[in-house]
């Protein structure tokens, strides 16, 4: 059975920021989990998430579909002509995570930070 | 040197398995003497085409799940064979990488992945029923790396 944690926190830079931190593999077990959460903080109020990806050694398709999901929930006006995402970044992938996300291209569409404060207040 | 070896696991086809099933290639892997970063092409292509097999061949009801890892030379090849009713990954619909996020179907990403991180993916209708998907990573073993024995 996976192990999967989601610790969420609040930030404050220009606006407020979510920040979801998770531990663990983001799997087709563990995916909706995460969905989920996000799916709570956006329901409370969350208009802008950093998703701490840190403590994710593996992420396969099903954590990229979770990603595309969160996405479509914090743009549900569409925002037309918009390519990347300024509501959702990410913060320190794995470099395992971080080849995946090339390898499917979701860094032309979700901006990766290394560093918290910087990811913080580029919202 | 020389010797065959060769890696075996029988799981039950469930969602809560596939740590195991990527720990077991972990662990296949580095006896072989894979290392990183072709390890983890080999555990996302593992992991993606048993969750195919777990969610689309057994429709989530559960049923036996057979890994196969060995090595050919340099090369890998790892069979994941099943017992559910047919199903070719190579039939569902491809991602379109040329699409915005917001515009993609959510599906697709899986084969994708499958077909990146391995020089071969083949599916092969098995003798009695059932499906098998070989994947073939060539070059993944480096043999100054190789455990002795």
């Amino acid at each position: 059975m996976t192990t999967f944690n989601i610790l969420v926190g609040h930030a404050q830079g220009k606006v407020p920021v979510t920040v979801l931190r998770i531990e663990g593999d983001i799997d087709a077990a563990t995916h909706k989990t995460l969905q989920d959460k996000a799916a709570e903080v956006i329901e409370a109020g969350s208009k802008d998430i950093l998703l701490d990806l840190g403590g994710v050694k593996y992420m396969g398709s099903a954590g990229f579909r979770a990603l595309h999901a969160i996405s479509n929930m914090l743009h549900k006006d569409g925002e037309p002509g918009m390519m990347k995402s300024t509501h959702l970044k990410l913060l320190n992938p794995t470099d395992a995570v971080a080849r995946v996300i090339k390898t499917l291209g979701f860094d032309v569409y979700l901006d990766i930070y290394e560093d918290k404060d910087a990811a913080v207040n580029s919202f | 040197m020389g010797e065959a070896q060769a890696f075996d696991l029988l799981v039950d086809a469930s969602l809560d398995n596939l740590q195991e099933v990527r720990s077991f290639i972990d662990r296949a892997g580095a006896n072989l003497g894979v290392i990183e970063p072709v390890l983890g092409d080999l555990k996302l292509a593992v992991d993606e085409v048993v969750t195919n097999v777990v969610l689309h061949g057994y429709g989530n009801a559960g049923g036996d799940v057979e890994l196969h890892v060995r090595a050919d030379g340099n090369d890998v090849v790892i069979s994941i064979l099943d017992r559910a009713g047919r199903f070719d990954p190579g039939e569902v619909q491809a991602l379109r990488l040329d699409k915005p996020l917001q515009d993609r179907p959510a599906g697709g990403m899986g084969i994708f992945l499958i077909r990146q991180m391995t020089d071969l993916a083949e599916y092969l209708p098995r003798p009695g029923g059932g499906n098998e998907i070989r994947l073939l990573k060539r070059d993944a073993i480096d043999s100054a790396g190789r455990l002795a024995g």
